[in-house]
Parts: C-alpha cells; structure tokens; sequence
C-alpha cells in the first residue's frame, strides 16, 4: 500500500513503513523528479512559477505563494495516499516542514482523505519512541490484515 | 540511461550499529553493482538504477537488520546544489537526520525487542505545591 507520512521527508518513518514492505509517499521522491528536470538547472531554484499554479488546486488564490508552491509539491502524495501516518510537533531542523500553514493544510488534507490515518507525536524520550514504533507497526499489520481479509499469502 | 531514471538512497547507521561505515561500503562495492557508491560520516550514499539501489540496500540491511536505516535522497550525490565541498556549511537535510539519529538507538532497540511500554504522563501540579515553588523562587 502506498503510505503517506508527515512529516514527509522522516527517516523514522519512511524506514519503518519500507520494512513492513508498503511503499512510502517521501517528498525526496517529488523533488528529485525537479532537480533531475535539464530544464531546471538554475541552483538554488528548483521549482518554477508553474508551482503556485498547480497549487490553486489545493489553496484559494489569496493563500501565500509559498504555501500553494509547497501545495503543489505535497499534493500529489496526499493524493495517492491510501492509508496515512501522521507525526506532530517534530522538530524545527525538518527543513521543508519550516511553513506552518503547509502544514496544516497538508494535515487537514490526509484527514479529510478518508483513509485511515494514525497520528502521534514526535517522541523525545526512550519509551515514547518504544510506544510509537509499536502504534506504528500495529497499524501497518492492520493494513495488511484489511488489505486480505483471508489472511493468506 | 538518462539522469532522470536513477535514485538515490542514503543508508544510515543506528547509534548501536555492529558495523562501520567501511565496511558498509566494502560491503556494497563486493555487491558489485554498477552503482555511484559514496562514503558518508552517517553511513552512505548510493545512487544508481531503482533496482540496483533496491538490491544493495536489501543485501546491506543483512549486516544489521535492526540498525540500518535508510531513506531516499533527491538529489544525487556531489550535487553543486547541496554538496558541502561546494557550498560549506552544514548540508540541507542534516540538521534533522542530526535529530532523528538521537532516536535511532531507541527504534532499533525497539525492532529487535518489541516490548509493551508505559508512558507516565504528567499530571497537574496542584496550587499548594505552586506556590512552594514560586516562594523558593524568590528568596
């Protein structure tokens, strides 16, 4: 199943869900079709003004360019997505996460997907990180147990 | 095989790791495999085709399965665009694998001993014990 992950660039994430043989939505993905684009080959830009654009599928027109620029990045994953983890409160150092309203929205959209979603906060200590590896791979057995209901291979 | 077509996966290694970034990399250069291999202080960078990179990680978490982590990169390695011998300075990206390596000793610990935990959540202090407090404060 293609899993959906907030934020969309963890390691923590994006590693468990591959173990449990999903596929997980990363942002890296999205990117690296920008970067390896020949017509984008003016660094530091890797997106262009077609962004913002694409973006108003996702954010009304008044919305910051930033946030439908983002939008247009993050769209298409929430947009694939059949099932979805979601993990608050990470840190700052998450570059891409840096715009809070994206964020948001992003959260909003996976919630409003109808999918199943598990959502949890970024752990900080040893048990927390214990409890949240095991809320997330119970969640990913149970996709698998939804995904075939007769239990067999 | 254009540009476009290859990935590029980071292998990282957990704080409890039994093995060195070296030997990781001695390890994927055995595979051989047509891949860009290159050494890293968390571990390493691959690049090449999807099903190349796929395999390399598959035989490479083998070594430790609980303690290799890894996770897909954008841009290729020694991209001028974010490579640190270009730009100096701490590369895009780092400061939060610098974050999430702090927890990697707990999830591998937690995937190699699955164990059911408690989390003692903190309770309201009560306005007596408040105001001891703001008293110690003050003296």
């Amino acid at each position: 199943m293609k899993i959906a992950i907030f934020p969309p660039n963890s390691l923590i994430l994006a590693d468990l869900v591959e173990r449990k043989g999903h596929e997980p939505l990363v942002l890296q993905k999205e990117i690296r079709k920008k970067v390896t684009d020949p017509e984008i080959d003016s660094p530091p830009f890797n997106i262009t003004e077609e962004e913002p654009i694409k973006g108003l599928k996702y954010a009304a027109i008044e919305v910051p360019s930033g946030i439908r620029g983002r939008m247009a990045i993050f769209g298409p994953l929430i947009e694939a997505a059949e099932a979805a983890i979601i993990m608050e409160d990470a840190p700052f150092g998450f570059g891409c996460i840096g715009c809070a309203r994206t964020n948001e929205l992003c959260m909003y959209f996976l919630r409003k997907q109808g999918i199943p979603v598990l959502e949890l906060h970024y752990p900080e200590t040893r048990e927390e990180t214990m409890e949240v590896v095991n809320q997330i791979n119970a969640f990913l057995d149970g996709l698998e147990a939804k995904d075939d209901p007769k239990g067999g291979d | 095989m254009s540009e476009e077509d290859k990935v590029t996966r980071m292998i990282i290694l957990g704080p409890a790791a039994q093995v060195s970034q070296s030997q990781v990399v001695g390890e994927l250069h055995m595979l051989e495999l047509p891949l860009t291999i290159k050494s890293t202080c968390y571990g390493a960078v691959v690049h090449g085709k999807e099903e190349d990179v796929l395999t390399a990680i598959r035989e490479i978490r083998k070594l430790d399965p609980a303690n290799i982590f890894t996770k897909d990169r954008g841009f290729p390695p020694g991209d001028p665009r974010r490579c640190r011998a270009k730009r100096g300075g701490a590369r895009e990206g780092f400061h939060q694998l610098e974050k999430e390596f702090e927890l990697l000793g707990f999830v591998g610990e937690a995937l190699e001993w699955p164990e059911p935990v408690e989390i003692k959540k903190h309770g309201k202090i009560s306005p007596e014990d408040f105001k001891k407090i703001a008293e110690e404060c003050e003296k």
